[in-house]
């Protein structure tokens, strides 16, 4: 019995550290060229199911929102069938990296670490972060926050990486889906919730007695597709796209498909990129 | 495989590693509680409430770990009944294992025979002195396999606590694949943390199991 126990040990460890050898061996290129995707028919796009009004299934079941109308276009101009693969926030590079989607157009803020991990190309909308909270305790600064106070945030969101660097000594609560991180606020659990700002302003919009104490921090980024790092051929494609949608002002009409009933006419010009032109980020972007 | 990077990120995974034990190993401590309970129940045929005991264990054998946690830490808000995430971590964990501790202690009670109790009484023990000294030992070491086995599930089940904010394992790992996307390290911190959660468990639930039935095995 004894030597069979040991046995079973050494079988697991041995199994555990196969794991640790294995990851060479499966990144020979996971991603599918322009000419692969074409070929196949069906391009594989990472869109969220639960951020209306940017990537969300509406009561049809189908796909909608700000994201998805350019996933269309797309689909449409390379001829291609759209395959959705709905994804949370935390998995977007994975997915990238493992190869089970092409593009990830699931409101993808441009940031430096997320930039080394996966290829981002022009950006078509800007972002900042925000901090929405109940309006009988509307949190206006993140230092006025008491020390039992949490702050909810979606795991593998920039709103995250900020506060974890900049405000090391907030109580964060994390959760994995939009759904679940909304239920939270509107329940109680959290003095404030902060993410994207575009979300927040959405959120206080819709729901009654909420209010967006905080319109805007950290710095001014922008949202953009994003492919498999190294994946050129696909890349080259998105960006001549895009630049080409722009002289029809495609993003110009996504808004007011998509986005205007949520914000209105006054934020048409504040979160629209067209062309992949940010003014002097721009520059930065294409480097 | 960076060693700086795990070498950074394992002070976060021994937290994680503390809070699943601690959650799940309170889970684990209502689980033998409401097992034993409704074992008992339904063994003697308590009237009415071996009815209500029914209901309860197939209502959480039949719905997932994740339905009830999203069940007690979302929707009973609603109706004012508001528990931290830990409470409804360790309670949900509890309420789910208790349904299948209950089977377990049953089939262990079930396999001692009828005239071990009635020896027992005819020696002039109580009813609780039988069960105490001469059902319940028996009945134990006959179900240790299932309760060790329960255990480990009960401990492997954590890994969904993500949904109500809670940092486990899991949770832990997938959050730093998110924010610094450093998947093969994560992920093989992850796979190395729980065997050292598990295999203890696993190693002492065999050790105990050869020390309770030694009369089967032999020393």
């Amino acid at each position: 019995m004894k030597k069979k126990q040991v046995i079973a040990v050494l079988a697991a460890a041995a199994f555990g550290t196969t794991f640790l050898g294995a990851g060479s061996a499966f990144a020979d290129e996971p991603f599918r060229t322009l000419d692969e995707i074409k070929e196949s028919g069906t391009i594989n796009i990472g869109v969220f199911s639960d951020k209306s009004p940017f990537g969300y299934v509406d009561e049809n079941g189908e796909y909608q929102g700000y994201d998805v109308y350019l996933a269309e276009r797309l689909g449409k101009d390379l001829g291609v069938e759209i395959n959705y693969v709905s994804t949370e926030a935390a998995s977007r590079i994975e997915y990238l990296q493992t190869g089970k989607v092409d593009i990830i157009l699931a409101n993808f803020t441009v940031t430096e670490e997320r930039a080394e991990e996966v290829d981002f190309a022009l950006p078509y909308m800007n972002v900042a972060l925000g901090v929405v909270s109940p309006d009988d305790a509307v949190v206006e600064s993140l230092d006025d926050l008491g020390e039992d106070d949490q702050v909810i945030v979606i795991s593998g969101t920039t709103a995250e990486t900020y506060l974890v660097k900049n405000y090391p000594e907030i109580r964060l609560q994390k959760y994995d889906a939009y759904a679940e991180a909304k239920t939270a606020l509107e329940n109680g659990n959290a003095a404030a919730w902060a993410n994207d700002n575009t979300e927040v302003i959405a959120f206080a919009i819709e729901n009654e007695g909420f209010t967006v104490g905080i319109p805007s921090l950290g710095s001014a980024d922008t949202i953009a597709p994003a492919v498999t790092k190294g994946n050129e051929t696909l890349l080259d494609w998105l960006n001549e796209e895009i630049v080409a949608l722009g002289e029809e002002q495609f993003f110009h009409a996504d808004y007011e498909a998509t986005l205007l009933d949520t914000y209105g006419a006054d934020y048409e010009d504040t979160l629209v990129v067209e062309g992949g032109a940010v003014g002097a980020a721009a520059e930065t972007e294409t480097e | 495989m960076e060693k700086e990077v795990i070498l950074q990120y394992l002070p976060l995974y021994r937290e994680a590693l503390l809070l699943t034990l601690r959650i799940g190993w309170q889970g684990v401590f209502l689980a033998f509680l409401f097992g034993l309970a409704c074992a008992l129940i339904r063994h003697r045929r308590v009237p009415v409430l071996r009815h209500v005991v029914t209901v309860y264990i197939e209502f959480f054998r039949n719905t997932p770990l994740l339905v009830q946690l999203f069940f007690l830490y979302f929707a009973l808000p609603k109706i004012g009944i508001r528990m931290t995430p830990e409470v409804c971590g360790s309670l949900g964990l509890g309420l789910l294992g208790g349904a299948y501790m209950a089977e377990t202690f049953r089939s262990g009670l079930e396999s001692v025979a009828p005239i071990q109790e009635e020896s027992a009484l005819s020696l002039g023990m109580t009813p609780l002195q039988a069960f105490w000294h001469v059902i319940l030992p028996q009945a134990f070491t006959a179900s240790v396999t299932g309760i060790v086995a329960n255990v480990i599930f009960l401990l492997k089940e954590t890994s969904v606590f993500s949904v109500i904010s809670l940092m486990d394992l899991m949770f832990t790992a997938k959050d730093l694949i998110g924010m610094y996307a450093k998947t093969l390290e994560c992920l093989t911190l992850l796979v190395v943390f729980y065997l050292i959660m598990l295999l203890p468990v696993s190693l002492l639930g065999s050790y105990l199991e050869r020390r309770l039935r030694y009369a089967e095995y032999g020393k």
